[in-house]
């Protein structure tokens, strides 16, 4: 309790940051080697063909230096030996709230999830560190042939189709840390829906880090097949130590042609825990994929949402907001790359730095030369709220087809003395007004959003503001 | 330690390095082995005016040491092998206080075959209002220039840069001071070598320091021109603008990478940085990365923006109903493009100037 005190000084107030005895059925020591991604690989009794993969990816994730941009001095202080790779609280992945162990239970019921999805999921999975304790989906969908499974159960029930397409769209050799999750991976989502079926209400998913130095790799995959279309919603917290965790999850994304993938994040990891996150998605032709990424929490955040226009005439779409406070870093962005005629998209970032935190956007967009006619809108707004917070901005644009038409728009500054004199004049208080005025800002976000989170974010906002004049 | 040791002891950069993510040191390096620095040639510099005639006093361009600068705000790999190979070849243009010249002032540099290098060093003196040409040409197969120095307080400078070498490889490397309410005008017309590797800094050290920093950029054929420009606001009440336009033909390659900087305690630096890229053919590339680092919150603004597209169709529509051929309007589409930078370079004669010479560079692209 003392220690989670001082770590709460040391981080700021988080709601979150409570954090439950740790109970667990397996606790692995901490550190990684060939022999623990085996051994997390034969716990899980995976086919062959998967463990070999895990083995090359550690092999990979071995020889790989650590990235040479970005935050180089916070990354530096990740210590690969004092992090567990592996821990299972629940003996198997549970159908009903009443059959979730009591306290993990207690756990997402604070968090409000079961009640979330008695009003408006179509389907949950609850992820407690590395394994799924819970997971549900509404029987009309089910009976429509879609799939809802934890990834560990997708990868038990569906192995030929959890084959075909996982690493197809992020190699485990795409980076460091998309390494680390090939080798170590647990828990996470596998979807899959069938062709011309559309899941009207969004699926969501819910990843706790409970224990201390713990290292959350889940695994995400969704294919939505011919002109179907899905709205997966994931939402993320963990308790304040003092010490630092790792999660560091890949998500991959297949939307074969005419189908729609929305993928909607509110990331509030507790200000100690490094969200190093691969998520990129394919678009067939006419598909449409939608990133809308919220990054509130962490120390440091290093995500970039990408898709692959490969099919003529899909679209993407990332819409991101940032939140840094005192000692978060959030490098998020975007990349875009259009492989195919007439694809569009469209990026809009926007973030706040206050208390001394650091807000980056870096983003990449691409055209190549066999990409006639695409159309790309890039913008970024930043907030800069006191003095000693940080903005950057580093965006990169390669246009290769002379046809291609793309814009980059980018600002930065602090809230306007005239917006703040209005609403202070028709009798808001200071902070009330620069909460509305920060709400204002991220309201492009905000209306994508469901609406239960949306109220949720705006809540977040408006206590993140508390304290900050004067 | 000397220039030529620190290159030495430098790590050689990768693609990593954003620096030379798109050039790699390498292809820019005059001989490709690193941990050479020839010998390089010299080439003939000569001070004069525009029109021939006679050059104005206070003003004097000497040859002899200059000392290494101080490179920590700037790429001290290029600058410590510029600076390293150019012994012998180092050149300080002195500007008197107070020196004024209504006629713009050229500084020709001209190579020969052989490859060369150049150091100038920019000394231009308080409240002195000029406007300077550099003009690079002939045929060097590569040709290094480090321009280093100080704009010093209240100067009034438009500082033109022009290569128009018609082979061979560029490599060109500014680290400029602006002190205390100079203003500057810094243009770029680029339309020669082969490849042009370049890395403009401009460093606002002190308060009230403006600049406008403006690149007309013409490639054609494979030309492959890669410009980087910081601008670093490092004072209250400093003020940047950079508009950069690339007009990008045959299977050729221009980038423009930006960084501008707003350090903390610039209360009131208002910056903005845009790049314009005119793609001309189906296998011309132009790349564009626009950064901004911003760590003080009491700005003005912050801003910049890239835009990327073909001629457009209207505006070929119009002139061709008004007359014009296909090719005529299209040249027309291209020379107002590249001159609505070149137009704000400097005043009426430099202007001029500029245009003809790169109507030359457009006449050449057609023949």
């Amino acid at each position: 309790m003392e220690e989670n005190s001082d770590a709460r000084g040391a981080v700021g107030e988080y709601k979150a940051g409570w954090h439950d005895p740790e109970k667990s059925t397996i606790r692995f020591d901490f550190g990684l080697s060939e022999e623990v991604v085996r051994e997390i690989s034969n716990l899980k009794d995976e086919p062959r063909w998967m463990t070999e993969i895990r083995v090359k990816a550690f092999k990979h994730f071995s020889k790989r230096k650590m990235p040479t941009w970005g935050n180089m001095s916070m990354l530096e202080e990740i210590d690969f030996d004092k992090i567990c790779y592996y821990l299972r609280s629940s003996e198997s992945t549970k159908k009903d709230w009443d059959d979730v162990p009591e306290d993990i239970r207690n756990t997402f019921e604070r968090l409000g999830i079961p009640e979330a999805e008695q009003k408006w999921l179509s389907g949950v999975t609850a992820q407690y560190e590395s394994e799924a304790v819970y997971h549900s989906i509404r029987e009309d969908l089910e009976s429509q042939g879609v799939i809802f499974l934890d990834m560990d159960s997708g990868l038990r029930e569906y192995p030929d189709l959890v084959k075909k397409w996982f690493c197809s769209v992020v190699p485990y050799s795409d980076n460091k840390f998309s390494a680390l999750n090939t080798a170590v991976w647990s828990g996470g989502s596998f979807i899959y829906v069938p062709e011309g079926v559309h899941v009207e209400m969004p699926v969501q998913a819910y990843f706790r880090i409970n224990a201390k130095n713990m290292g959350q790799f889940e695994r995400t995959l969704i294919i939505a097949d011919k002109g179907s279309s899905i709205h997966y919603v994931e939402g993320c917290t963990a308790p304040t130590y003092s010490t630092d965790s790792l999660h560091s999850a890949i998500v991959e994304l297949i939307a074969l042609p005419g189908s729609h993938i929305r993928y909607s994040t509110i990331q509030n990891w507790s200000s100690n825990v490094y969200n190093l996150v691969t998520k990129r998605g394919i678009a067939h032709e006419k598909a449409k994929i939608e990133w809308v990424d919220g990054n509130i929490g962490s120390k440091l955040t290093m995500k970039y949402p990408a898709v692959i226009l490969k099919g003529e005439g899909s679209h993407a779409e990332v819409i991101s907001v940032a939140y840094s406070g005192a000692g978060q870093h959030q490098d998020a962005g975007a990349k875009i790359h259009h492989l195919a005629s007439n694809t569009t998209s469209k990026i809009l970032s926007k973030s706040i730095s206050k208390n001394g935190g650091r807000g980056s956007y870096r983003g990449m967009v691409t055209v190549s030369p066999k990409a006639d006619n695409c159309k790309l809108n890039v913008v970024c707004d930043a907030l800069i709220l006191d003095e000693g917070s940080r903005s950057d901005t580093y965006p990169t644009m390669e246009v290769a087809n002379s046809t291609a038409r793309c814009e980059h728009e980018a600002s930065v500054s602090k809230v306007s003395d005239e917006q703040l004199f209005y609403l202070m004049s028709r009798g808001h208080s200071e902070e009330e007004s620069l909460a509305m005025i920060v709400n204002g800002f991220f309201e492009p976000f905000t209306r994508e959003l469901p609406m239960e989170y949306a109220v949720e974010l705006n809540q977040l906002m408006a206590l993140e503001m508390e304290g900050s004049i004067g | 330690m000397d220039s030529a040791s620190r290159y030495l002891s430098m790590e050689k950069p990768d693609k990593a390095d954003h620096l030379w993510r798109y050039t790699p040191w390498k292809k820019v390096h005059p001989t490709g082995n690193l941990s050479e620095i020839p010998t390089l040639g010299k080439p003939k510099i000569s001070l004069g005016i525009i029109d021939g005639s006679d050059l104005p006093s206070g003003i004097e361009l000497k040859q002899g040491d200059v000392e290494e600068p101080d490179f920590s705000m700037s790429s001290s790999l290029t600058n410590s092998f510029l600076h390293a190979s150019a012994e012998g070849s180092q050149w300080k243009l002195v500007v008197d206080k107070g020196f004024s010249s209504e006629k713009p002032v050229i500084l020709d540099v001209e190579t020969d075959d052989l490859p060369s290098v150049a150091h100038i060093s920019l000394e231009i003196g308080k409240m002195s209002e000029f406007e300077l040409i550099t003009r690079v040409t002939g045929h060097s197969e590569w040709f290094g220039l480090l321009r280093t120095g100080q704009i010093q307080d209240g100067a009034v400078v438009n500082d033109v840069v022009i290569g128009l070498l018609d082979r061979g490889t560029m490599l060109r490397s500014d680290s400029i001071e602006i002190c205390r309410d100079a203003q500057v005008r810094a243009g770029t017309v680029s339309s020669g070598s082969e490849r042009t590797k370049s890395d403009l800094r401009y460093i606002m050290s002190e308060a009230g320091g403006n600049i406008r920093v403006l690149g007309s950029i013409l490639s054609a054929e494979s030309m492959h021109l890669d410009h980087h420009i910081e601008i670093h606001h490092e004072a209250p009440e400093t003020f940047s603008r950079l508009s950069w336009h690339s007009a990008c033909g045959g299977s050729s390659r221009t980038i423009g990478t930006g960084m501008l900087t707003i350090s903390e305690g610039s209360k009131g630096a208002d910056a903005a940085q845009i790049f314009h890229n005119l793609l001309l053919s189906k296998s011309a590339e132009a790349d564009s990365i626009p950064e901004l680092e911003v760590m003080e919150n009491e700005v003005v603004g912050c801003g910049h923006g890239t835009a990327n597209g073909p001629i457009d169709e209207e505006q070929m529509f119009y002139l061709k109903a008004r007359g014009f051929d296909e090719d005529d309007a299209k040249r027309s589409l291209i020379a107002a493009f590249l001159n609505s930078t070149l137009s704000e370079m400097g005043g009426k004669s430099l202007h001029e100037w500029l245009v003809s010479e790169l109507t030359l560079q457009l006449e050449a692209l057609d023949a």
